[in-house]
């Protein structure tokens, strides 16, 4: 039998051990605080002409902010800048934010990093090579948002700093964000962006981001990939369709002419799913199907009584709207930018995997000559508080 | 346990030698008898009490053949009580009659019909005498006889019973413990009218000879426990029992554990609830704190109100103060692990907060921390310790280097301070544990610097695996979580009413299981 002593003595070595062990077997353990890391809030990525990489930060002063966030209206007195916006050319992605080291007095913190906006030229000559280091790097956030830069350089973008929001990165995030309530844009975050790329099946879509004005963004419409390389883009009615075919339609205006008028119809659940339809083994036809609710939220039109009867008529004519940007959609796909975005493929993957197989490889061409059956749904749920418009007594 | 009494018996040892010297002479007291003459006890006492201005002699000669001495220790009789009941009878009886015949003693005449006094007692040997006019008794002898009277005139001494100032109730009784230790054995008896309310004296303190009560119900409380308390008082050997706390360090089962394994009180209802749970307690004179034994874990989160009122109040309370002791605890040491390790968990605008009030502090969080926690800890103390008067100026001063002037300043950021204050807070909510978290956070905080939250974890378990060893009187400390006793949930973190308390506490292994009075109150429902 042990005696207590050494008993005791063993029991305390173990733990000891367990300790060092404690300290060497997690990964990462540096005590950094906040004070010392440069809280980066948006990336930009571009390609310069001669090839190498731009790589553009946003980086906040926290400071600043409060005294922006609390002093607003004191006036008075050079207000410090929320944000420093820094760019720097290096071979790679890593490279370049390594090197803007020189230029900044602490690390870069990227886990904060709110967007991610790729530039034109870099889109159009591919966008998987950079994306390597985002998934290499353990410090990057995998929500953050992905838009494509349309007409301008990310940089640009980056230094707009407007009244609205002191932090632009924060600002940019919001107007995805709103305008993903109003389908005009698909919005893609990094780790879905991933995912797609290494799909098949489907080509990504990515949101699509433009200067509005000298102090403003606009995020509408998106921009349509093809094996990773930017082929162009789609204007919001297109977007529109195409989320609409993807059932990725939350809310929405859609406007309809009717009666000499307008009607905003408020569109308050959709849901849509594509197929392919076989025959004797091969596709011969592409199916969306698209199943919405909707509400009526504005009447301009001729002065009518709304009527059960006035609303079927209406619902068709809404449905025949919602088809029409859909056959938009699906038109530049097929025939413009011969790219699977809606992942017609990716039915055929999982459904007919062997017939996948064979066709994988020309997938796109096969899918450029398919026709397309667009089936919408629509249904007229509520008209509002009132249901006719104003009109005098007869 | 085998530590334990080794220890124990060190101590033993080494008390006794230090003592040897004077046992010694306390066993030749010990076998003296009271000399015949009161020539000779004045002076046997006067060599004994030598430089004792305060110890009265007195002299009394009745007629030609009775003579008497009187001797108490100045202001620790009642005067009153001593002339009125004693003196007064005494010389009446004497200088009227004659002394009858011889058939009766004088001692035995006075003690059986003379004297008015009822608390009154006869003593042979000298050892005895001293020691019962050092605790405040009169003595009287007669010359020529070698007994003494021992007359139990003590004044009362001490303060009244009055509301304790460290526990503080919002409903309930408000009478609290004194220091003297008979007031505190009948405010006690008071509540618990039961012969079975047992109160076993000794006598502890090679100097002070200072009186402990060990007091238990028989029949409720576990007689194993009650003997392990008497085994326990009696290896105790010191010089002076000036507190409970001595007692307590004696006794308690873990000799290095933050954790108190004793508890304490000053208030009677919280000790009599404690006994009738079947706990055992420990009464000292001179404090008005009395310790019970064993003391669990679930007890520092009980308060005596949480009986008095609504279940569900008393559930939210005892959840709440769950949560402080957590957050006292880990709470700086949390901060510091995310804001030094961590700051990918932040959420984003908070973390644009954080580090916006982190700008420009020269120090790294966890010094912060410790600058701040440790100013803390030195206000809270000067505050227990400065004379009552200066108390507002201190909190004044207090509230702004801790939080105005420090923020102004830039050595502490505001988050630092709101962190520090809710910790601070929250601290005082568990009375019981205000020194262990006190420790615990300086330790955690440390862990946090050095690991991160990896740090604050392993230090975690470390302290419930402490906690799981911990025994209070062989009772384990985590009960009734670990090991699980489902009845005594019911007193846990949720709470039934009481009428639904219908069994004893079953992890102090009661003697018997039911109380009574939780059973009759339901069949008084039942018949309604």
């Amino acid at each position: 039998m042990i005696n207590r002593k050494d008993k005791w003595f063993l029991s305390t070595a173990m733990l000891a051990v367990l300790c060092l062990a404690v300290l060497f077997l997690p990964g990462c353990w540096n005590n950094r605080d906040l004070t010392e890391i440069n809280i980066v809030t948006a990336l930009g990525i571009e390609r310069s002409e001669d090839g190498k990489i731009l790589v553009t930060i946003q980086v906040v002063e926290p400071a600043a902010i409060q005294s922006t966030a609390s002093g607003k209206g004191k006036g008075g007195g050079a207000q410090p800048k929320p944000v420093f916006v820094l760019s720097y050319e290096g071979e790679t992605v890593f490279d370049a934010l390594r090197s803007m080291l020189s230029q900044v007095d602490k690390r870069l913190f990227l886990t904060t990093a709110q967007v991610l906006i790729l530039g034109e030229r870099l889109s159009k000559e591919g966008i998987v090579e950079v994306l390597d280091f985002f998934q290499r790097d353990h410090e990057v956030n995998y929500e953050m948002d992905v838009l494509i830069a349309r007409d301008v350089t990310p940089a640009e973008l980056l230094e707009i700093e407007n009244d609205i929001d002191p932090i632009p990165a924060m600002y940019i995030k919001k107007t995805v964000e709103n305008t993903v309530s109003r389908a005009k844009v698909k919005r893609t975050i990094l780790i879905d962006l991933i995912k797609e790329l290494s799909k098949s099946g489907r080509q990504p879509v990515l949101g699509q981001i433009a200067k509005a004005g000298k102090k403003v963004v606009r995020t509408e419409g998106t921009a349509a990939f093809k094996n990773g390389k930017l082929i162009g883009w789609l204007d919001p009615y297109a977007t529109r369709g195409f989320l609409f075919a993807t059932g990725k339609v939350k809310s929405t205006i859609v406007n309809i002419p009717a009666d000499g008028g307008k009607i905003s119809m408020e569109v308050i659940r959709s849901n849509g799913n594509v197929d392919v339809k076989l025959k004797n083994g091969k596709p011969v036809k592409l199916i969306v199907k698209v199943n919405l609710e909707a509400n009526i939220g504005e009447y301009e039109g001729e002065r009518k009584k709304v009527s059960p009867d006035y609303l079927h008529k209406l619902e068709k004519i809404f449905g025949e709207e919602i088809k029409k940007e859909i056959g938009r959609a699906i038109n530049l796909a097929q025939k413009k930018y011969s790219s699977d975005i809606f992942g017609f493929g990716e039915q055929l993957h999982k459904f007919h995997p062997h017939y996948w197989k064979k066709v994988e490889n020309n997938w796109d061409d096969v899918f450029s000559n398919l026709p397309a059956e667009i089936i919408v749904n629509a249904k007229i749920r509520r008209t509002g508080f009132i249901k006719n418009p104003i009109m005098k007594e007869r | 346990m085998f530590w334990k009494i080794k220890t124990l018996k060190n101590i033993v040892r080494r008390s006794t030698n230090n003592n040897s010297a004077n046992n010694n002479s306390d066993n030749q007291e010990k076998a003296e008898p009271i000399p015949k003459s009161i020539n000779a006890v004045k002076s046997k006492l006067e060599d004994i009490f030598s430089e004792c201005g305060d110890l009265i002699f007195r002299e009394i000669v009745c007629n030609s053949k009775l003579k008497l001495l009187v001797v108490y220790f100045d202001g620790f009789v009642d005067k009153r009580a001593l002339n009125q009941d004693v003196m007064r009878p005494i010389l009446d009886h004497f200088s009227n009659e004659k002394p009858q015949g011889k058939s009766k003693r004088i001692s035995e005449l006075i003690k059986e019909s003379i004297v008015n006094n009822n608390d009154i007692k006869e003593t042979e040997n000298i050892k005895q005498a001293v020691d019962n006019i050092l605790s405040g008794e009169a003595l009287l002898f007669i010359d020529g006889e070698d007994k003494a009277l021992i007359v139990g005139v003590k004044a009362p001494q001490g303060r009244q019973v009055e509301e304790p100032d460290t526990e503080v109730s919002l409903r309930g009784p408000r009478e609290g413990f004194v220091e003297n230790l008979l007031t505190n054995i009948t405010l006690l008896r008071k509540r618990i009218k039961n012969p079975n309310l047992k109160m076993e004296m000794i006598e502890l303190g090679e100097q002070t000879k200072t009186d402990v009560c060990i007091c238990y119900i028989k029949g409720i409380a576990n007689e194993q426990i009650v003997q392990e308390v008497r085994d326990r008082l009696k290896k105790i050997k010191i010089d002076a029992i000036l507190d409970s706390g001595y007692i307590e360090q004696f006794i308690s089962d873990s000799r290095i554990s933050l954790f108190p394994t004793v508890g304490n009180s000053e208030k009677c209802d919280k000790l009599a609830g404690k006994l009738l749970e079947g706990r055992v307690a420990i009464f000292c004179d001179g404090t008005p704190y009395v310790i019970t034994v064993p003391h669990l874990l679930i007890e520092t989160i009980q308060a005596s109100e949480d009986y008095y009122d609504h279940a569900f109040f008393t559930t939210f309370l005892r959840l709440l103060r769950l949560l402080a002791l957590l957050v006292s605890n880990l709470l700086p040491s949390l901060y510091v692990a995310m804001v030094a390790f961590h700051p990918k968990i932040i959420p984003f605008k908070l973390m644009i907060t954080i580090a916006a009030s982190r700008e420009g502090i020269p120090f790294s969080s966890f010094t912060e921390a410790i600058l701040m926690t440790v100013t803390f800890e030195m206000l809270r103390e000067a505050g227990v310790r400065m004379p009552r008067p200066i108390g507002q100026s201190l909190s004044i001063v207090g509230a702004i280097v801790l939080g105005e002037a420090a923020v102004a300043a830039g050595i502490a950021s505001n988050l630092m301070v709101i962190i520090i204050s809710i910790t601070a807070i929250c601290s005082f909510v568990v009375p019981p544990l205000i020194r262990a978290t006190m420790l615990l956070r300086f330790i955690f905080l440390a862990a946090a610097n050095f690991l991160g939250f990896l740090g604050i974890a392993f230090l975690v378990v470390a302290v419930f695996i402490h906690l799981c060893r911990l025994r209070s009187f062989g009772i384990p400390y985590t009960a009734p979580f670990s090991p699980l006793t489902a009845p005594d949930l019911k007193d846990s973190l949720v709470t039934v009413p009481i009428w639904a308390m219908i069994t004893r506490p079953r992890v102090l292994r009661p003697e018997s299981g039911d109380a009574e009075a939780g059973i009759k109150r339901q069949e008084v429902q039942i018949k309604q």
